[in-house]
C-alpha cells in the first residue's frame, strides 16, 4: 500500500476533521499503542519462545538420563524463560509511544536502550501500512515511514490500530504532498 | 580534457533529433563484455581439450562473434534525444525501453576516458540521479566534444530550472569556472605517501599469487626465500640482534614497497586534479592515463567529512570528502565504476584551503564554527569503560599463562585513560541555525558536518551506561552516507543538552523544505 495523494486538495493536516466529531489524529501527545497490541505481542512472544524452547528441552530430555531432577529443571525453565520474554515484550509495548505534531512524526521506544526518533513531515518520501495475518486478526497494522536517509531510511512502528495507522498515513502523505508543492526540485 | 568552450553546445547537439553513439562505440562495448568473459573464454581455449582430439578450437570464437553481433546491435538500438528539459534515452535489444531523465534530477555527470578512449578521442558519459545503484544512463561512447557539450547542456539546463526558486540572478548563461583547488604533482606524491592504498595492491598481489600460481608455488617460494634470507643473515651474523636487524630491513622494504605503490596509485588516480566551481556546479578532473571528469550541482552535496591522520599532520594537510545522494558505482563492472564518482572534493589540501572550499561551496559562511561545545565532563570515563573491561579480560588470560608477569598488561590502562582524556578534550560539536557539526578523534581526527536542510531524521539514543552517566547521543541521518563512514552523531552529551538539541533540530528540519 502506498501513500495516496488524493488528500492534497483537502485541508492538509486533518483531512476529514469537519465530518467526524472526534479529531482523527490527536496531536502533541505521546500516544500509547492499543491494548490489543499488548495481547498480540504476548501471544507472538509466547509462540516464539515456547515452541523452540519446548523442542530444545524435549530433545535434551530424550538424550539425557530421564531423572526427576532434570524434568523439574526443564519445567522451571519452561515457565521462567517465557515469563521473562513476555515481561520484556510487555515492557516494550508499554514503552513504545508515538506522536504526531506540527514538526512531524515521532516514535519513542526502548526500556534499556532508549531511542526517540523524529521524522519531520516534509522529509517523508513514502509510507506503507503493512498487515500480517495475525495483525489482521487483531485489527492492527504496521506503519512504515520512509525517508531519503541512510540509517533511518525506514522507521517502522508495529502494533498500531489499523484505522489509526491509515489515518496517520493519510495525514503524513497529505503533508508530504503539500510540502512538495512548495519544493522547487 | 579541458574546459569546454561555451558556445559549442548548441552547434554540437541540435535538439529534437535522435542521436546515436559514436560509430566505434560497439568496439568499446565489446571490449567491456570481453573483459567479463575473458576468463571463461581463455579456459575454453586452452583447457577445453587437446587439439589433436579434433577439438573444435574455433568454438570460443563463435562466442566472440556472438558478442560482436550483440555489441553492434546494442549500438544500433541505442538512441538519445535532447529535449528542452529532459533527455530521452531509447535502448534495449529485444525489450525496448524509453527513459526520460529531467536535467534537474541529474545529480552527477561523469565523463570517463580510459587510455584507449583518449587515443580515439571519445569518452564515456554516465548520468546519475539520486538513489539506486545503477546510473540513469550510460553512454558508451560519445565523441569527446559531444560529451563535454552534453555535460555543459545538463549543467545549464538543470540549473535554469532552479534559478527562479533559488533566488539567483535571472540568467547565468555560462559563468567562468573558478578553480578552487589544483594539485601539483608534488602534492599528489604527498597524497600517495599519506594514503595506504598501496597496501591493498600488495595484499591483492599476494592473494593473486596464491590463487593463480599452481600447486602452492607462491607459498613455497615465500617460505624458501624467507628461509634462505634468514640463513644468509645467520650466516654473516648469528646473533639475535643481527636477525632482528634483518627482520627490520624486510619490514622496512615491505613498507617502502607499499608506499611506492601508494604513490603510483595516487599519481594514476589524482594526477592533474582540479576542482572547479562553475556557477552552481562543481567539477572535478583527474587521472593520469585514464582521465575522468565528474560534475555535481553543489546543492546535491549531503554531508561533509574532513579527515586528518598523523601523516596528514606531518605534511600539514587534510582530506575533504563529500556524500552525494547519487548512485554509487557498484554496478557489477568492477571497481572502476566506484572510482568515477565525485568522492573527494580535496584529496589533499592545507587546512585553510579545505575551510575555504567549505565556505565557498557549502554556503556555510561561519565555517569553522566559532565555538565547539564540549562533551559531558565525564565523557572520558564513559569512553574508558570498554577498555577497562577488555584489559581486565586480557590481563586474566595473560596471568593464566605467564603468572605474575601477566599483570604487566595493566600498564595499558594509563595509556587508554590518557587517550580517552585526550579524545574527550578534543571532541566537540557545534549546532547552529544552518549547521550540525561534530569533531572527534585525537590521534586521527575527523570532522563531519551537514547543513540542517540536508538532515532527514534525528534520533535521540541512550544506552543503559549512558543513563548511568546522565548522557545521551543525537544521531542525525543524511542521504547518501556510506555505511562505512562515521555517522553524523553527537555522542556523550549531557542529557538535557542532547534533549534540547534533538527537539530544536526536529523543529528546524520541519521548517526547511527538503532540497536534495
Amino acid at each position: 500500500m502506498t501513500a495516496s495523494h488524493d488528500h492534497a486538495a483537502a485541508p492538509p493536516p486533518l483531512p476529514a476533521e469537519a465530518t467526524e466529531p472526534a479529531p482523527q489524529v490527536e496531536t502533541d501527545i505521546w500516544q500509547p499503542l492499543p491494548t490489543r497490541a499488548r495481547t498480540l505481542a504476548t501471544i507472538t512472544t509466547l509462540i516464539g519462545t515456547v515452541i523452540p524452547l519446548g523442542i530444545a528441552l524435549g530433545v535434551g530430555l530424550v538424550a539425557s538420563a530421564r531423572q526427576p531432577s532434570s524434568f523439574a529443571i526443564a519445567g522451571v525453565l519452561l515457565l521462567l524463560v517465557p515469563a521473562w520474554t513476555v515481561w520484556i515484550a510487555r515492557r516494550r509495548w508499554l514503552r513504545t509511544r508515538w506522536r504526531l505534531d506540527d514538526d512531524g512524526f515521532g516514535v519513542r521506544r526502548g526500556h534499556m536502550w532508549r531511542s526517540d526518533t523524529r521524522v519531520p513531515g516534509n522529509r517523508v518520501q513514502h509510507l506503507d501500512v503493512r498487515r500480517g495475518p495475525l495483525e489482521r486478526a487483531f485489527g492492527l497494522a504496521t506503519l512504515i515511514v520512509h525517508t531519503a536517509g541512510t540509517r533511518n531510511s525506514a522507521v517502522a512502528l508495529s502494533g498500531l490500530d489499523h484505522m489509526q495507522a491509515e489515518r496517520l498515513r493519510d495525514t503524513l502523505a497529505a503533508r508530504a504532498a503539500r510540502d512538495d508543492d512548495h519544493d522547487d526540485a | 580534457m579541458t574546459t569546454p568552450e561555451p558556445a559549442a553546445s548548441e552547434a554540437l547537439l541540435p535538439e529534437d533529433r535522435e542521436r546515436r553513439l559514436h560509430p566505434a562505440s560497439w568496439l568499446f562495448v565489446l571490449l567491456q563484455n570481453l573483459r567479463q568473459f575473458i576468463v571463461p573464454l581463455l579456459v575454453l581455449l586452452f583447457a577445453g581439450g587437446r587439439r589433436d582430439d579434433g577439438y573444435p578450437w574455433w568454438l570460443p570464437m563463435v562466442g566472440v562473434g556472438a558478442l560482436v553481433v550483440v555489441s553492434i546491435w546494442q549500438y544500433l538500438t541505442f538512441r538519445y534525444r535532447i529535449e528542452d528539459d529532459r533527455l530521452i534515452v531509447r535502448s534495449g535489444l529485444l525489450e525496448r525501453s524509453v527513459r526520460q531523465i529531467p536535467y534537474s534530477r541529474i545529480h552527477n555527470v561523469a565523463i570517463h576516458q580510459s587510455l584507449l578512449h583518449r587515443l580515439m578521442g571519445v569518452a564515456e558519459v554516465r548520468l546519475e540521479s539520486a538513489g539506486g545503484t545503477r546510473p540513469e544512463a550510460q553512454m558508451r561512447v560519445l565523441r569527446l566534444p559531444e560529451a563535454l557539450a552534453l555535460e555543459q547542456l545538463i549543467r545549464d539546463r538543470g540549473q535554469a530550472v532552479h534559478v527562479g526558486a533559488d533566488a539567483g540572478p535571472a540568467s547565468t548563461p555560462a559563468p567562468a569556472g573558478i578553480t578552487l583547488l589544483a594539485l601539483s604533482t608534488w602534492e599528489v606524491v604527498k597524497l600517495g605517501l599519506i594514503s595506504n592504498r598501496g597496501m591493498i595492491v600488495v595484499a591483492g598481489a599476494f592473494a593473486l599469487a596464491f590463487q593463480a600460481l599452481p600447486d602452492r608455488m607462491a607459498g613455497r617460494l615465500l617460505v624458501d626465500y624467507g628461509r634462505e634470507a634468514f640463513g644468509y643473515a645467520s650466516g654473516f651474523a648469528a646473533t639475535w640482534m643481527a636477525k632482528g636487524l634483518v627482520l627490520l630491513a624486510v619490514v622496512g622494504a615491505a613498507l617502502l614497497l607499499i608506499r611506492a605503490f601508494s604513490v603510483l596509485l595516487a599519481l594514476l588516480r589524482y594526477y592533474g586534479f582540479r576542482l572547479q566551481r562553475q556557477g552552481r556546479r562543481l567539477t572535478v578532473e583527474r587521472g593520469l592515463l585514464a582521465r575522468s571528469r565528474s560534475s555535481v550541482p553543489r546543492r546535491r552535496i549531503q554531508a561533509w567529512t574532513m579527515t586528518e591522520g598523523v601523516l596528514h599532520r606531518l605534511f600539514a594537510r587534510r582530506t575533504l570528502d563529500i556524500d552525494t545522494a547519487s548512485a554509487r558505482g557498484a554496478d557489477g563492472q568492477g571497481d572502476a565504476g566506484a572510482q568515477r564518482g565525485l568522492d573527494a572534493l580535496a584529496p589533499i589540501a592545507p587546512p585553510a584551503t579545505c575551510d575555504a572550499i567549505v565556505r565557498d561551496v557549502a554556503l556555510l559562511p561561519d565555517w569553522p564554527p566559532q565555538a565547539w561545545r564540549p562533551l559531558h565532563p565525564r565523557a572520558w570515563q564513559r569512553l574508558v569503560i570498554g577498555d577497562v573491561l577488555m584489559t581486565a579480560i586480557g590481563c586474566a588470560v595473560l596471568v593464566w599463562f605467564f603468572q605474575a608477569w601477566g599483570t604487566l598488561a595493566l600498564l595499558w590502562l594509563p595509556w587508554s585513560i590518557f587517550v580517552a582524556r585526550r579524545h574527550a578534550a578534543r571532541a566537540g560539536y557545534a549546532v547552529d541555525a544552518s549547521l550540525v557539526a561534530v569533531r572527534e578523534g585525537w590521534w586521527t581526527r575527523h570532522w563531519r558536518f551537514a547543513e540542517v536542510g540536508k538532515l532527514q531524521a534525528v534520533e535521540l539514543r541512550q544506552s543503559p551506561l549512558d543513563r548511568r552517566y546522565g548522557m545521551a547521543s543525537v544521531w542525525c541521518d543524511t542521504a547518501g552516507a556510506s555505511p562505512l563512514a562515521t555517522p553524523l552523531r553527537l555522542r556523550l552529551l549531557p542529557l538535557a543538552e542532547a534533549e534540547s538539541i534533538h527537539a530544536t533540530l526536529a523543529h528546524r528540519i520541519a521548517r526547511r523544505p527538503l532540497r536534495w
